[in-house]
């Protein structure tokens, strides 16, 4: 493995300081409505966030903003103009801050705050790297932490959410070769019941996350 | 050329209308209309006039073309709408295209408020609506998407549709959502449509529109109707699934009355 790629795992773990832990991304709002409530309906929850919603949505605008000459400026107004509800916003921008400082302290870059997706990709030009690479691994770092949250949660055991997780691996895979190679054509999401489940959580009485 | 290129292209549609409006002694006046083919632009005059489009080649199929725009002189304000529900029919091959533009010039204020669009089985279209707000001027959105008709039994399992509703300020993005909807979309649980047939959004895009989330989450009370808001960023954003179209309209009329003051369009009644 090169450095470059071991720099992008690095930034996209969880273990790197972008908060995270703190955005469920509505999951904490469809575990307490039930319609996650166990593996099966976890995985299929995620896997259509991944292929029809966010997922797909963030490994576009990170393949736009990895392309030669992309306007970045743009590129992150149109990343945030694209969010459903106001923790959703939040949950993008601020995480895109914390990556974008972190970095800058790193490399000693100039990392102005951005949405997320634009953020990482804007942190991994200099490195040159394989869009479709990039893009699998800011997707498991999100499926990841959807997986812990759900662990913790729903609750499932560790051995039962891991396995969730590892299924949807080569999907993942597949996802971001195609995001790779997408245009701005090609965005779009239809998972209209997560982002009503994300607006739902703001009128959540008790939160344990910002999304 | 091959015969069945030669038969879409007999029998494609095009239709294009344009209405401008300025603001002349207070009053709001037409200044330019355009139509060519399929597309009407029918003004509806009086104290607060509407604008009425209409595609009378009575739905859209592949290779078919629709497009609509208007442009709001300062201080205009208007409602904008459509005749009827929009039909996207099965397509032969090739997207349908519809384009909705508007210009919306300083301190003026557009109620873009089209009737449904219902997709048929093997429906595929792409439908771009962009609105440009000047610094200071205001719009309200709203766009239900009917996925065939229940009471005809009708159910959707094929498609490729896709809607850009793209709203700027100045020309920065504001609000963007792009629904894309395809066969596997359609068969997503909780987190996608979820069996429902019918699905709308709403955005008033306004510096106040914050003030509008209370009373806005007090109405989204209409029976068989899901219905969740944000405001957020000089946007308050709105969705509503239901699973049919009649609830979903319902609570629409119940929503655009805590939006906008007045009755609704005239040819939202009938």
């Amino acid at each position: 493995m090169d450095s470059a790629t071991l720099q992008l795992t690095h930034w996209l773990s969880p273990a790197f300081p972008t908060g995270a832990f703190a955005y469920s991304h509505g999951l904490e709002q469809v575990i307490a409505q039930g319609a996650v409530s166990d593996a099966a309906s976890l995985e299929h929850w995620l896997s259509d966030v991944l292929h029809h919603g966010a997922g797909w949505q963030d490994g576009v605008l990170l393949a736009l903003a990895l392309e030669p000459g992309a306007d970045l400026d743009t590129l992150d107004a149109m990343a945030q103009a694209l969010q459903p509800s106001a923790e959703r916003l939040q949950e993008s921008t601020e995480q895109g801050a914390a990556f974008a400082r972190t970095v800058a302290r790193i490399t000693a870059r100039p990392l102005p705050p951005r949405a997320l997706p634009i953020a990482v990709a804007e942190a991994a030009r200099p490195l040159n790297p394989d869009p479709a690479q990039v893009i699998a691994l800011y997707l498991q770092g999100f499926a990841t932490n959807l997986v812990t949250i759900a662990i913790r949660h729903v609750p499932l055991g560790q051995g039962e959410g891991h396995a969730v997780l590892a299924r949807l691996l080569p999907p993942i895979t597949a996802l971001a070769a195609r995001a790779a190679r997408a245009g701005m054509e090609d965005l779009g999401t239809a998972c209209l019941g997560a982002d009503m489940a994300a607006m739902d959580h703001e009128t959540k009485e008790v939160r344990l996350f910002r999304t | 050329m091959n015969a069945q290129a030669g038969i879409e292209q007999l029998q494609r549609s095009k239709g294009a209308a344009h209405a401008g409006f300025a603001l002349s002694d207070r009053r709001i006046c037409l200044r330019e209309l355009h139509q060519s083919g399929s597309a009407k632009a029918i003004v509806l005059p009086g104290p607060a006039p509407e604008v009425v489009f209409l595609n009378t080649s009575g739905g859209l199929t592949g290779c078919d073309r629709l497009d609509y725009a208007l442009t709001l002189g300062p201080g205009c304000h208007l409602t904008a709408t459509t005749q009827t529900a929009e039909r996207i029919y099965r397509s032969p091959g090739g997207l349908a295209q519809i384009g909705v533009r508007a210009q919306v010039g300083a301190g003026a204020h557009l109620d873009w408020l089209p009737q449904e669009t219902i997709l048929f089985d093997h429906a595929a279209a792409r439908r771009r609506t962009e609105i440009d707000l000047a610094p200071d001027a205001t719009c309200l959105m709203a766009e239900t998407v009917v996925l065939g008709r229940a009471a005809m039994g009708e159910r959707v399992a094929r498609t490729a549709f896709t809607d850009w509703r793209i709203l700027r300020r100045g020309a920065v993005p504001l609000h963007m959502e792009v629904l894309r909807l395809c066969d596997a979309a359609l068969r997503m649980g909780a987190a996608g449509l979820d069996g429902v047939r019918a699905v709308a959004s709403v955005i008033l895009a306004a510096p106040g529109a914050a003030d509008a989330l209370g009373p806005v989450r007090a109405s989204l009370d209409v029976d068989g109707v899901r219905g969740a808001a944000s405001a957020f960023a000089g946007r308050l954003v709105i969705r509503l699934m239901a699973a049919d179209a009649w609830p979903l309209r319902l609570q629409m009329v119940r929503l655009l009355s805590v939006l906008r003051p007045g009755p609704l369009p005239r040819v939202w009644q009938c």
